[in-house]
């Protein structure tokens, strides 16, 4: 058991345990007089009350000891452990039961109490993060959303040279969009968001990412082979993973560089690979392109180093792996697999329309 | 080929976004009113009468989503959520609520006026009887026959596939969400979103030439799809 603190009573616990017995035996010495063995009895009890409210086991030493007390100092004989009626059993078996029923009970409700406070912190920090990004996202995006619509606005009555640098204004408005995406969707996934899996057909999920990349795939043929099959994934992360590794492709290659995708299922997984004829991956062990902040040499200046680290958080929050390997002759394959239960869903096939009335 | 001065409503507490929407609508020849609270925002709605409501759904007094509800009510005026791209829940209660679309900031001006015109030609079109044969783009489906042609092209479609397309043919240019195509198609107790995703798929691969790289029906990730009608 790896959870064993809070059912561990601290020393203070068994320090009043035996303080509670030895007080319940003076009590007991001092009313000796006046009193039956019944209310020496119901003392004792008091006393492994008391020390069971510590826990466990400060309740079973109360009991042992209270028995052991009990027997010494109040039942004939005297000062001997020895018991000569038997009826005398029965009450140190109450008092052991009862040391052990508080005791357990009062364990019980602090693993209660621990867990449902572990809990209750865990729902403070879920929430805190979903409001900091949220509010991040929504003060970062609004002027960059001003900014955009207003170049666009300019842009639409712009001719020559002015149209271009609005253009360009606007180019980068959405280049610095897209890095906010990936900043966020990398800090939601690494903070614990867990992907909202659905079963997805791969045309669904490699068309919505594409749909995204009209103007950085303008210049580089595209060559799909996707079969129809499902995939078990969050559609929303996956598709930013897509966009990153088709952009990434679509920044390190030559512009006519063709960019191969090629998505099946292998196995127990849907297996996504994203391939180019370009430069091949830099020097040094692949994995490193996964790093974040990492950039390859002789990239045009400006990217930061996320996307590639993106897909891998993305890949491995839905317990999958990420792979990068030089091409076949040349280029770089780029493969993503999202394991599943291997079964998914089928449906009825249905009869075509019948066709004119 | 806007009408004399479609009045739209502007809802927006970022004074430089209202702006910016304000110009560029105002530059298209449409009336614009603005409003940036949600009370100032029920208000106009009452008195002005907008023939289109822009919706910002993150305002300081309350949530927009309360609007399109209460304005759901009284009013047919379409309204277009504005939201960022991580906000794909919020689009889709206020689109399964009652709004006709969303815009995903970043957006263009060419972005805001499409969309504008959609909304605003399917709330006219509400007001004429249906055409038997409905037309977007290369895709002609003559409902009284249950034909389906693409480019001139005999499409032959499941029952399923069939009412999926014309669902969206008839909403042509406007996004439906997985709910409101389910719930077509379907009816209320289907809650399975693969079965659309995998029926969509299946329609994909005999409209489109390339069904990973749809021209007609493309996908809005999150929230469901959309027939282009361009």
């Amino acid at each position: 058991m790896t959870d064993s603190r809070p059912l561990r009573a601290p020393p203070r616990a068994y320090v009043i345990a035996i303080v509670a017995v030895a007080g319940a035996t003076l009590v007991g010495q001092i009313a000796a007089p006046y009193t039956s063995h019944a209310d020496q009895a119901m003392v004792y009890l008091l006393a492994i009350l008391v020390a069971a409210l510590g826990g466990r086991g400060p309740g079973l030493t109360a009991a042992v000891l209270s028995a052991a007390a009990f027997d010494f100092f109040f039942v004939e004989p005297y000062h001997t452990f020895a018991v000569t009626d038997r009826s005398f059993l029965i009450t140190f078996g109450v008092m052991l039961a009862i040391g052990v029923a508080i005791g357990s009970l009062v364990n019980r409700i602090r693993v209660a109490e621990a867990e449902s406070r572990e809990r209750e912190l865990r729902a403070k920090a879920e929430q805190l993060r979903s409001t900091l990004l949220s509010s991040v996202s929504h003060d970062l995006r609004t002027p960059l959303a001003v900014i955009t619509g207003m170049a666009t606005s300019l842009r639409d009555g712009a001719v020559g040279e002015q149209r271009e640098e609005l253009d360009t204004i606007v180019g980068e408005a959405q280049r610095l969009s897209r890095i906010l995406t990936n900043l966020l969707s990398i800090t939601k996934v690494e903070t614990g968001a867990q992907p909202k899996r659905e079963w997805v057909p791969l045309d669904e999920l490699i068309g919505s990412s594409l749909a995204r990349l009209d103007n950085e795939l303008a210049d580089h043929p595209l060559t799909l082979d996707v079969a129809d099959e499902l995939a078990h994934v969050d559609p929303i992360l996956t598709e930013q993973l897509l966009v990153n590794l088709v952009e990434n492709a679509a920044k390190h290659t030559p512009a006519g560089c063709a960019i191969r995708v090629h998505a099946r299922r292998d196995g127990n997984a849907a297996m996504i690979e994203v391939s180019d004829a370009g430069p091949g991956l830099p020097a040094g062990p692949p994995e490193q392109v996964f790093e974040k902040f990492f950039r390859g040499r002789g990239v045009k200046p400006g990217g930061v180093g996320l996307g590639l680290a993106v897909c891998r958080a993305i890949a491995l929050a839905h317990g999958g792996r990420i792979a990068a390997s030089p091409g076949p002759s040349s280029g770089a394959v780029f493969r993503v697999w999202f394991p599943d239960d291997g079964a998914p869903p089928k449906l009825a096939d249905e009869p075509e329309l019948a066709r004119a009335v | 080929m806007t009408q004399a001065a479609d009045t739209v409503l502007i809802v927006e507490d970022e004074a430089p976004m209202r702006r910016f929407l304000s110009a560029a609508l105002q530059s298209h020849g449409f009336r614009v009113v603005e409003a940036n609270t949600l009370s100032t925002a029920q208000r106009l709605a009452v008195e002005q009468h907008p023939d289109a409501i822009l919706l910002d759904l993150g305002l300081p007094d309350g949530d927009g989503l309360s609007l399109v509800r209460d304005l759901r009510t009284w009013s047919s005026a379409p309204v277009i959520v504005l939201s960022a791209r991580d906000r794909e829940d919020d689009k889709v209660t206020a689109l399964d609520a009652g709004a006709d679309d969303y815009l995903t900031k970043p957006f263009g001006t060419s972005e805001l006026l499409a969309r504008i015109r959609v909304a605003l030609r399917h709330a006219r079109a509400q007001r004429v009887p249906d055409d038997p044969v409905l037309a977007v783009g290369a895709i002609k489906i003559d409902q009284a026959r249950h034909e389906v042609s693409v480019d001139d092209g005999a499409v032959h479609l499941t029952p399923i596939e069939y009412r999926l397309l014309v669902m969206l043919a008839r909403h042509a240019g406007k996004v439906l969400t997985h709910k409101q195509l389910l719930h077509e198609v379907w009816g209320p107790r289907t809650h399975h979103t693969h079965y659309l995703r995998v029926h969509m798929a299946a329609l994909r691969r005999k409209i489109e030439r390339d069904p990973a790289r749809p021209r007609w029906i493309t996908t809005e990730p999150g929230v469901g799809y959309r027939l282009l009608d361009r």
